[in-house]
């Protein structure tokens, strides 16, 4: 039982970290990042790949967090010169595109087969421990991943990101290129992310590409807007509601028989479309949100 | 010749890209955001094609099955979600299409599982040209695509509903002053979108295997045929797709099968760098 709390408080941790990355993004900037996935499978390849070729896994992690922001610098250039709605569509092409990346190289991923037997983080210790050690490490990134966007929604910079999002016109007038810090924002949270990838890779120890489809990323949207957009409460309280309804529908599969484990797929695919529904139109400002404005 | 008959295939592919991309840029234009349900509204058109088909043994029932359910589908999800998000950000009418997509398929995926069907239509001898095949199929989805396309233009160009509706796409606050009642046009717009989305699923059913997730995959090369052609403009959504399905069929040779994809993917980016009004878009473009 208590490995069981641990392993689910992993998970949760990473899909914390991840809806840091998109509060900074969306919350904050204003971002309509729907490939957010992308950065994610970046970040969980780069580390179990270099691992794998026995780069230390401190390094590992860097280059995942690096290379996953790297991917995010040209999309930026790119596609931030373009209206929001383009935006989307564009970071929806890319995650895509990633995903049709590692599934085609077979000569680096493997291909649909995946990657098996990435290294644990803590192997030495052992067992119960190893897992608990891996626990505090999540913990802590995500807590320093708080403490950032904390520290960036108070700052100047903070400041000048939320005008972006609410007048990007009025922004430029002052004489800021809105370009430019959304470029960064953007680069901050698809590490994040990709920091993110790299715990969820070496916890797992076998990925395929079949665990970056896009619904991973309307997870994270769905955990940011049930809990409040643009506060880090809003995605830490989204992420456990996020985490009961995935871990639940597993429970309920085992009270509800004869449900079959690709049904329960579609009916967790259905209720994250019918939550997004929902709460976009009775609770746009989501649980923890500001309720003095809409 | 290999290429020519590369070329035939993509023509097919193309219109199937074209109709949905057709469905798009007509939300796009009238209701001003980028439906992503438009792919699953496709699955949805297969999946009623594939019903009627299996009850009745006639594609043109199929056909018919799909117009309709596809329609109505499509009407409801207005009815029920975009039209009370209407004074909302695109970003909650974004969000709110791709939950509408979940649910689609979700419901697909229970009442109809998730293994491959397909279409038992009876093969037939290709008719063949120097050394170009084109199998009488083909040729019988081209022709429904094009009365479909041909019924869609009569709609918009030659009805008063249609000139409504293109009228609300150049200006809602014009065509508002002049007594347009934008709620008819809406219903009309939707019905329209639905339809339209319900064929190029039943065409895309027919020509490979049906799943769940089917449609979902045809968005974004429907979404850069929709940009490639210039947002709101059907001519140019249906041209662009033509251009996009003989262009993935021909660099197929040289890029793979799997990456018509990413194929697809960095036409649009060029399009919205070099070019992002597309190529029949009004001035005011993609930025």
């Amino acid at each position: 039982m208590e490995a069981y709390f641990i392993a689910i408080g992993i998970i949760a941790l990473i899909y914390v970290i991840l809806s840091l990355g998109l509060t900074l993004q969306y919350g904050l900037t204003g971002l309509i990042n729907f490939g957010h996935v992308g950065f994610f499978a970046i970040g969980a390849y780069t580390s179990a790949l270099l691992a794998l070729k026995g780069v230390p896994l401190v390094l590992s992690f860097a280059a995942a967090a690096a290379l996953a922001g790297l991917a995010a610098w040209p999309i930026g250039l790119v596609s931030l010169r373009l209206r929001d709605d383009y935006f989307a569509i564009v970071t929806l092409g890319f995650s895509e595109v990633v995903r049709i990346v590692i599934t085609s190289e077979r000569w680096l991923t493997n291909g649909v087969q995946g990657v098996p037997g990435i290294p644990r983080l803590y192997d030495s210790l052992g067992g119960s421990v190893a897992q608990l050690a891996v626990l505090v490490t999540v913990l802590a990134v995500t807590l320093v991943g708080v403490w950032i966007i904390r520290r960036i929604a108070g700052s100047p910079f903070g400041r000048l990101i939320e005008a972006i999002r609410d007048n990007e016109e009025a922004v430029q007038a002052l004489g800021k290129d809105p370009a430019r810090f959304k470029i960064q924002v953007l680069v901050v949270g698809a590490a994040l992310a990709g920091i993110a990838g790299a715990f969820y890779a070496h916890y797992i120890t076998y990925i395929v590409p079949d665990q970056f489809i896009p619904l991973v990323t309307f997870y994270v949207w769905m955990a940011i807007i049930m809990g409040g957009v643009g506060r880090v409460s809003g995605a830490i309280v989204g992420t456990a509601i996020l985490m009961l309804f995935l871990e639940g529908s597993r429970f309920l599969r085992d009270i509800v028989p004869g449900v079959s484990e690709v049904d329960m797929a579609s009916v967790r695919i259905g209720a994250v479309g019918l939550l997004l529904v929902l709460f976009i139109m009775y609770r746009p400002q989501g649980l923890m949100g500001d309720y003095t404005k809409r | 010749m290999f290429y020519a008959q590369l070329l035939v295939n993509g023509l097919v592919q193309g219109l199937v890209i074209g109709l949905a991309a057709l469905s798009i840029t007509l939300v796009f234009g009238i209701a001003r955001f980028p439906n992503a349900a438009t792919g699953d509204f496709m699955t949805f058109g297969a999946y009623s094609a594939l019903s009627a088909h299996k009850v009745t043994g006639s594609i043109a029932m199929g056909g018919l099955a799909a117009i309709i359910a596809t329609g109505v589908i499509s009407l409801l999800a207005y009815l029920a979600v975009f039209r009370r998000l209407a004074e909302r950000s695109v970003v909650a009418l974004l969000v709110a299409s791709i939950g509408i997509a979940f649910f689609i398929r979700a419901v697909l995926g229970v009442a109809f599982g998730h293994s491959q069907q397909v279409f038992q239509v009876p093969l037939s001898r290709p008719y063949v040209f120097g050394s170009v095949r084109i199998t009488p199929l083909d040729l019988q989805l081209a022709l429904v695509a094009l009365a479909a396309l041909a019924l869609v233009f009569a709609i918009l160009y030659l009805t008063p509903i249609g000139r409504q509706m293109r009228a609300v796409a150049d200006n809602r606050d014009l065509a508002r002053v002049s007594g347009i009642r934008p709620d008819r046009v809406m219903i009309a717009l939707w019905l329209l979108a639905g339809s339209v989305a319900g064929v190029a699923g039943m065409m895309l059913g027919i020509k490979t295997i049906v799943t769940p997730e089917f449609g979902w995959e045809m968005l974004l090369p429907a979404f850069t045929a929709a940009i490639l052609g210039g947002i709101g403009s059907p001519v140019g959504a249906v041209v662009a797709g033509l251009i996009l399905g003989v262009v993935q069929e021909v660099s197929t040779p040289l890029v793979g099968f799997t990456y018509k994809i990413a194929l697809a993917f960095i036409i649009m980016l060029a399009v919205l760098l070099i070019r992002p009004r597309g190529l029949f878009g009004r001035v005011e473009g993609a930025r």
